[in-house]
Protein backbone atom coordinates (compact mmCIF):
# COMPACT_ATOMS: atom_id res chain seq x y z
CA UNK A 1 0.00 0.00 0.00
CA UNK A 2 1.29 3.08 -1.14
CA UNK A 3 1.54 5.73 1.63
CA UNK A 4 0.73 9.01 -0.78
CA UNK A 5 0.69 8.84 -4.66
CA UNK A 6 -0.11 12.32 -5.83
CA UNK A 7 -1.05 13.70 -9.16
CA UNK A 8 1.73 15.26 -10.20
CA UNK A 9 3.97 12.19 -9.53
CA UNK A 10 1.84 10.07 -12.40
CA UNK A 11 2.86 10.04 -16.26
CA UNK A 12 1.15 9.03 -19.21
CA UNK A 13 2.07 5.60 -19.89
CA UNK A 14 3.09 4.58 -16.58
CA UNK A 15 2.07 1.12 -15.23
CA UNK A 16 0.53 0.55 -12.01
CA UNK A 17 2.37 -2.27 -10.38
CA UNK A 18 0.78 -5.80 -11.26
CA UNK A 19 -0.98 -8.20 -8.96
CA UNK A 20 -0.01 -11.34 -9.20
CA UNK A 21 -3.53 -14.45 -7.81
CA UNK A 22 -3.81 -17.60 -8.32
CA UNK A 23 -7.25 -18.36 -6.99
CA UNK A 24 -7.98 -21.38 -5.46
CA UNK A 25 -11.98 -23.11 -4.85
CA UNK A 26 -11.58 -22.34 -1.46
CA UNK A 27 -11.17 -18.53 -2.85
CA UNK A 28 -14.37 -18.77 -5.47
CA UNK A 29 -16.66 -20.43 -2.35
CA UNK A 30 -15.56 -17.64 -0.03
CA UNK A 31 -16.27 -14.89 -2.90
CA UNK A 32 -19.63 -16.90 -3.92
CA UNK A 33 -20.67 -16.57 -0.56
CA UNK A 34 -19.80 -13.04 0.12
CA UNK A 35 -22.10 -12.02 -2.89
CA UNK A 36 -24.89 -14.56 -2.33
CA UNK A 37 -24.02 -16.29 -5.72
CA UNK A 38 -25.47 -19.41 -5.84
CA UNK A 39 -24.59 -20.36 -9.43
CA UNK A 40 -23.44 -23.93 -9.83
CA UNK A 41 -20.90 -23.03 -12.52
CA UNK A 42 -18.36 -21.47 -9.58
CA UNK A 43 -18.27 -25.06 -7.41
CA UNK A 44 -19.98 -27.47 -9.38
CA UNK A 45 -17.20 -29.16 -11.49
CA UNK A 46 -19.89 -31.58 -12.76
CA UNK A 47 -21.90 -29.22 -13.26
CA UNK A 48 -19.42 -26.67 -15.12
CA UNK A 49 -18.48 -29.74 -17.18
CA UNK A 50 -21.63 -31.48 -18.45
CA UNK A 51 -24.36 -28.84 -17.99
CA UNK A 52 -22.28 -25.75 -19.11
CA UNK A 53 -19.93 -27.22 -21.30
CA UNK A 54 -16.14 -25.92 -19.45
CA UNK A 55 -13.68 -27.18 -18.36
CA UNK A 56 -13.61 -26.77 -14.74
CA UNK A 57 -15.42 -24.15 -12.37
CA UNK A 58 -14.86 -20.92 -13.49
CA UNK A 59 -13.31 -17.76 -11.74
CA UNK A 60 -16.46 -15.47 -10.82
CA UNK A 61 -16.05 -11.92 -13.47
CA UNK A 62 -16.74 -10.41 -10.21
CA UNK A 63 -13.84 -11.50 -8.37
CA UNK A 64 -11.54 -10.55 -11.55
CA UNK A 65 -13.16 -7.21 -11.05
CA UNK A 66 -12.61 -6.91 -8.04
CA UNK A 67 -8.80 -8.13 -7.83
CA UNK A 68 -8.39 -5.33 -10.45
CA UNK A 69 -10.17 -2.64 -8.77
CA UNK A 70 -7.80 -4.23 -5.21
CA UNK A 71 -4.71 -3.78 -7.88
CA UNK A 72 -5.89 -0.04 -8.35
CA UNK A 73 -6.56 0.85 -4.55
CA UNK A 74 -3.29 -0.51 -3.52
CA UNK A 75 -1.75 1.96 -5.86
CA UNK A 76 -3.75 4.93 -5.41
CA UNK A 77 -3.49 4.60 -1.43
CA UNK A 78 -5.35 5.82 0.96
CA UNK A 79 -5.96 9.46 -0.58
CA UNK A 80 -6.91 8.26 -3.77
CA UNK A 81 -11.17 7.55 -5.06
CA UNK A 82 -12.10 5.57 -7.27
CA UNK A 83 -14.26 7.64 -9.74
CA UNK A 84 -15.44 5.11 -12.25
CA UNK A 85 -14.66 1.55 -13.15
CA UNK A 86 -15.94 -0.82 -16.31
CA UNK A 87 -14.86 -3.81 -17.17
CA UNK A 88 -15.94 -6.73 -19.64
CA UNK A 89 -15.62 -10.79 -18.86
CA UNK A 90 -14.25 -11.65 -22.37
CA UNK A 91 -12.51 -15.22 -21.61
CA UNK A 92 -13.26 -17.27 -18.74
CA UNK A 93 -10.31 -18.45 -15.87
CA UNK A 94 -10.28 -21.37 -13.77
CA UNK A 95 -8.87 -22.22 -10.45
CA UNK A 96 -4.93 -23.05 -10.18
CA UNK A 97 -4.29 -20.48 -13.22
CA UNK A 98 -1.70 -17.92 -12.52
CA UNK A 99 -3.28 -14.25 -12.70
CA UNK A 100 -2.17 -10.80 -13.60
CA UNK A 101 -4.40 -7.91 -12.95
CA UNK A 102 -2.99 -4.26 -13.63
CA UNK A 103 -3.42 -1.05 -16.00
CA UNK A 104 -1.43 1.56 -17.93
CA UNK A 105 -2.25 5.52 -16.95
CA UNK A 106 -3.75 6.80 -20.56
CA UNK A 107 -4.84 10.61 -19.65
CA UNK A 108 -4.29 13.19 -17.01
CA UNK A 109 -6.56 15.97 -16.59
CA UNK A 110 -8.52 18.88 -14.01
CA UNK A 111 -11.66 18.80 -13.58
CA UNK A 112 -13.28 22.67 -13.13
CA UNK A 113 -12.84 22.66 -9.46
CA UNK A 114 -9.05 21.47 -9.66
CA UNK A 115 -9.46 18.01 -8.84
CA UNK A 116 -6.93 15.49 -10.43
CA UNK A 117 -8.15 12.59 -12.68
CA UNK A 118 -5.96 10.01 -13.63
CA UNK A 119 -7.42 7.45 -16.73
CA UNK A 120 -6.25 4.32 -16.92
CA UNK A 121 -6.63 0.97 -19.09
CA UNK A 122 -6.76 -2.10 -16.68
CA UNK A 123 -6.76 -6.04 -17.59
CA UNK A 124 -6.97 -9.03 -16.30
CA UNK A 125 -4.50 -11.69 -17.72
CA UNK A 126 -3.63 -15.06 -18.00
CA UNK A 127 0.03 -15.33 -19.62
CA UNK A 128 -0.78 -12.84 -22.92
CA UNK A 129 -4.70 -13.80 -22.90
CA UNK A 130 -6.81 -10.54 -21.76
CA UNK A 131 -9.53 -11.90 -19.35
CA UNK A 132 -11.08 -9.12 -18.09
CA UNK A 133 -10.21 -5.08 -20.20
CA UNK A 134 -11.47 -2.35 -19.26
CA UNK A 135 -11.03 0.99 -18.20
CA UNK A 136 -11.42 3.53 -14.70
CA UNK A 137 -10.55 7.03 -13.53
CA UNK A 138 -9.34 7.84 -10.31
CA UNK A 139 -8.73 10.82 -8.48
CA UNK A 140 -5.23 11.68 -6.67
CA UNK A 141 -4.46 14.55 -4.41
CA UNK A 142 -2.63 17.54 -5.94
CA UNK A 143 0.58 18.62 -4.11
CA UNK A 144 -0.64 22.16 -4.40
CA UNK A 145 -4.63 21.69 -3.53
CA UNK A 146 -7.04 22.46 -6.25
CA UNK A 147 -6.29 25.85 -7.21
CA UNK B 1 -36.96 -10.71 -35.97
CA UNK B 2 -37.32 -14.35 -36.97
CA UNK B 3 -39.58 -16.92 -35.39
CA UNK B 4 -36.54 -19.22 -33.95
CA UNK B 5 -35.45 -15.53 -32.06
CA UNK B 6 -34.05 -16.08 -28.49
CA UNK B 7 -35.85 -13.37 -27.05
CA UNK B 8 -39.54 -14.37 -25.99
CA UNK B 9 -42.19 -11.14 -26.44
CA UNK B 10 -42.66 -11.00 -22.69
CA UNK B 11 -39.64 -10.43 -22.04
CA UNK B 12 -38.78 -8.15 -24.89
CA UNK B 13 -42.00 -6.11 -24.12
CA UNK B 14 -39.78 -5.26 -20.30
CA UNK B 15 -36.97 -2.96 -22.25
CA UNK B 16 -37.09 0.22 -20.55
CA UNK B 17 -39.23 -0.87 -17.46
CA UNK B 18 -38.03 -1.29 -13.98
CA UNK B 19 -36.43 -4.76 -13.33
CA UNK B 20 -35.38 -4.54 -9.58
CA UNK B 21 -35.39 -2.37 -6.84
CA UNK B 22 -34.59 -3.09 -3.35
CA UNK B 23 -33.12 -1.49 -0.57
CA UNK B 24 -30.52 -2.62 1.71
CA UNK B 25 -28.36 -1.67 4.35
CA UNK B 26 -24.31 -1.43 4.15
CA UNK B 27 -22.76 -3.41 6.79
CA UNK B 28 -19.34 -3.42 7.90
CA UNK B 29 -19.29 -7.04 8.39
CA UNK B 30 -20.45 -8.07 5.04
CA UNK B 31 -17.86 -5.46 3.38
CA UNK B 32 -15.16 -7.47 5.28
CA UNK B 33 -15.71 -10.90 4.44
CA UNK B 34 -16.14 -9.47 0.92
CA UNK B 35 -12.85 -7.78 0.70
CA UNK B 36 -11.07 -10.28 2.71
CA UNK B 37 -12.92 -13.13 0.20
CA UNK B 38 -11.05 -10.78 -2.46
CA UNK B 39 -7.43 -10.86 -0.27
CA UNK B 40 -8.27 -6.99 -0.39
CA UNK B 41 -6.74 -5.49 2.81
CA UNK B 42 -7.04 -1.97 2.46
CA UNK B 43 -6.95 -0.13 5.72
CA UNK B 44 -9.99 2.06 4.38
CA UNK B 45 -11.79 -1.32 4.20
CA UNK B 46 -11.11 -1.97 8.01
CA UNK B 47 -9.22 0.76 9.99
CA UNK B 48 -11.33 3.97 11.69
CA UNK B 49 -8.05 5.88 12.49
CA UNK B 50 -6.69 5.46 8.53
CA UNK B 51 -9.70 6.32 6.95
CA UNK B 52 -10.65 9.33 9.37
CA UNK B 53 -6.64 10.56 8.28
CA UNK B 54 -7.78 9.81 4.96
CA UNK B 55 -10.66 12.27 4.45
CA UNK B 56 -13.50 9.67 5.61
CA UNK B 57 -15.48 9.62 8.48
CA UNK B 58 -14.91 6.29 9.34
CA UNK B 59 -14.28 2.69 7.32
CA UNK B 60 -15.99 2.40 3.83
CA UNK B 61 -17.81 0.34 2.44
CA UNK B 62 -15.36 -1.33 -0.85
CA UNK B 63 -16.66 0.66 -3.76
CA UNK B 64 -17.41 -2.11 -6.16
CA UNK B 65 -19.25 -4.00 -2.87
CA UNK B 66 -22.43 -1.17 -2.77
CA UNK B 67 -23.80 -3.75 -5.60
CA UNK B 68 -24.42 -6.57 -3.00
CA UNK B 69 -25.61 -4.28 -0.06
CA UNK B 70 -28.82 -4.58 -1.52
CA UNK B 71 -29.18 -7.98 -1.96
CA UNK B 72 -32.44 -10.10 -0.67
CA UNK B 73 -33.20 -13.09 0.72
CA UNK B 74 -33.91 -16.38 -1.95
CA UNK B 75 -35.67 -19.16 -1.23
CA UNK B 76 -33.98 -22.49 -1.82
CA UNK B 77 -37.12 -23.57 -3.88
CA UNK B 78 -37.53 -20.75 -6.17
CA UNK B 79 -33.95 -20.87 -7.55
CA UNK B 80 -32.47 -21.58 -11.38
CA UNK B 81 -31.56 -25.20 -11.58
CA UNK B 82 -27.96 -23.77 -12.25
CA UNK B 83 -28.67 -22.68 -8.73
CA UNK B 84 -28.24 -18.70 -9.46
CA UNK B 85 -31.25 -16.38 -8.52
CA UNK B 86 -33.42 -14.56 -10.55
CA UNK B 87 -33.37 -11.80 -8.60
CA UNK B 88 -30.48 -9.64 -9.65
CA UNK B 89 -31.79 -9.74 -13.32
CA UNK B 90 -35.42 -8.75 -12.69
CA UNK B 91 -36.44 -12.69 -12.76
CA UNK B 92 -35.74 -12.23 -16.63
CA UNK B 93 -35.27 -15.78 -18.09
CA UNK B 94 -34.65 -17.08 -22.05
CA UNK B 95 -36.15 -20.34 -22.64
CA UNK B 96 -34.04 -20.71 -25.65
CA UNK B 97 -31.10 -19.11 -23.92
CA UNK B 98 -30.64 -21.29 -20.30
CA UNK B 99 -26.92 -20.21 -20.00
CA UNK B 100 -25.79 -17.32 -18.85
CA UNK B 101 -22.80 -15.43 -17.61
CA UNK B 102 -21.72 -11.83 -16.36
CA UNK B 103 -20.94 -9.72 -19.53
CA UNK B 104 -19.66 -6.63 -17.97
CA UNK B 105 -20.10 -3.85 -15.70
CA UNK B 106 -19.29 -0.18 -15.75
CA UNK B 107 -20.22 2.39 -12.30
CA UNK B 108 -19.94 6.00 -11.66
CA UNK B 109 -18.47 6.41 -7.79
CA UNK B 110 -19.76 9.91 -6.01
CA UNK B 111 -19.87 9.43 -2.52
CA UNK B 112 -18.78 6.57 -0.30
CA UNK B 113 -20.71 4.56 1.91
CA UNK B 114 -20.96 4.27 5.94
CA UNK B 115 -22.08 1.37 7.83
CA UNK B 116 -26.02 1.28 8.21
CA UNK B 117 -26.17 3.78 5.27
CA UNK B 118 -29.65 2.48 3.94
CA UNK B 119 -28.96 2.26 0.03
CA UNK B 120 -31.72 2.02 -2.51
CA UNK B 121 -31.50 0.29 -5.52
CA UNK B 122 -33.37 1.11 -8.85
CA UNK B 123 -33.05 -1.37 -11.76
CA UNK B 124 -34.08 -0.80 -14.86
CA UNK B 125 -33.85 -2.99 -18.23
CA UNK B 126 -31.97 -0.74 -20.74
CA UNK B 127 -32.17 -3.09 -24.12
CA UNK B 128 -32.57 -6.71 -24.77
CA UNK B 129 -30.88 -7.78 -28.20
CA UNK B 130 -29.81 -10.46 -29.84
CA UNK B 131 -26.21 -11.01 -30.95
CA UNK B 132 -24.41 -13.47 -33.65
CA UNK B 133 -20.85 -14.15 -32.91
CA UNK B 134 -18.24 -16.85 -33.77
CA UNK B 135 -19.72 -19.07 -30.94
CA UNK B 136 -23.31 -18.93 -32.41
CA UNK B 137 -26.14 -16.66 -30.77
CA UNK B 138 -26.72 -14.78 -27.69
CA UNK B 139 -28.47 -12.54 -26.22
CA UNK B 140 -27.04 -9.38 -24.03
CA UNK B 141 -29.19 -7.92 -21.66
CA UNK B 142 -28.42 -4.51 -20.94
CA UNK B 143 -28.88 -3.08 -17.02
CA UNK B 144 -29.10 0.66 -15.58
CA UNK B 145 -28.85 0.43 -11.77
CA UNK B 146 -29.15 3.79 -9.64
CA UNK B 147 -28.12 3.59 -5.84
CA UNK B 148 -28.76 6.67 -3.44
CA UNK B 149 -28.70 6.89 0.27
CA UNK B 150 -31.10 7.76 3.29
CA UNK B 151 -30.67 11.23 2.21
CA UNK B 152 -31.49 10.49 -1.12
CA UNK B 153 -28.04 11.56 -2.61
CA UNK B 154 -26.89 9.45 -5.38
CA UNK B 155 -24.16 7.35 -4.32
CA UNK B 156 -23.50 5.38 -7.55
CA UNK B 157 -24.45 4.67 -11.10
CA UNK B 158 -24.20 1.61 -12.58
CA UNK B 159 -24.30 0.05 -16.33
CA UNK B 160 -24.46 -3.96 -15.93
CA UNK B 161 -24.83 -7.05 -18.77
CA UNK B 162 -25.24 -10.57 -19.03
CA UNK B 163 -25.45 -12.74 -21.63
CA UNK B 164 -27.36 -15.52 -22.04
CA UNK B 165 -26.72 -18.55 -24.43
CA UNK B 166 -28.40 -21.68 -25.74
Amino acid sequence: MNGELYFEDVGVGEQIPTLDVTVDETQLFFFSAATYNGHRIHYDKQWAQTVEGYDDVLVQGPLQAALLARAIGDWIGGRGRLVSFAVQNRATAHPGEPLTFGGEVTGKRLTDSGAGLVDLDIAGRRDETVLMPGTATVELPRREGPS
Amino acid sequence: MSEDTLIDAESAARVGTIAASATGEVNQRDWQRWAAAVGDHNPLYFDPDYARANGFRDIVCPPLFLQYAVLGVAALDTLRADGSSGAVSGGLAFPSAPKRMAGGESFTFYLPAYHRDEIEMVRTIESIVEKHGRSGSFVLVTWRTVYHNQRRELVAEASTSMIARP
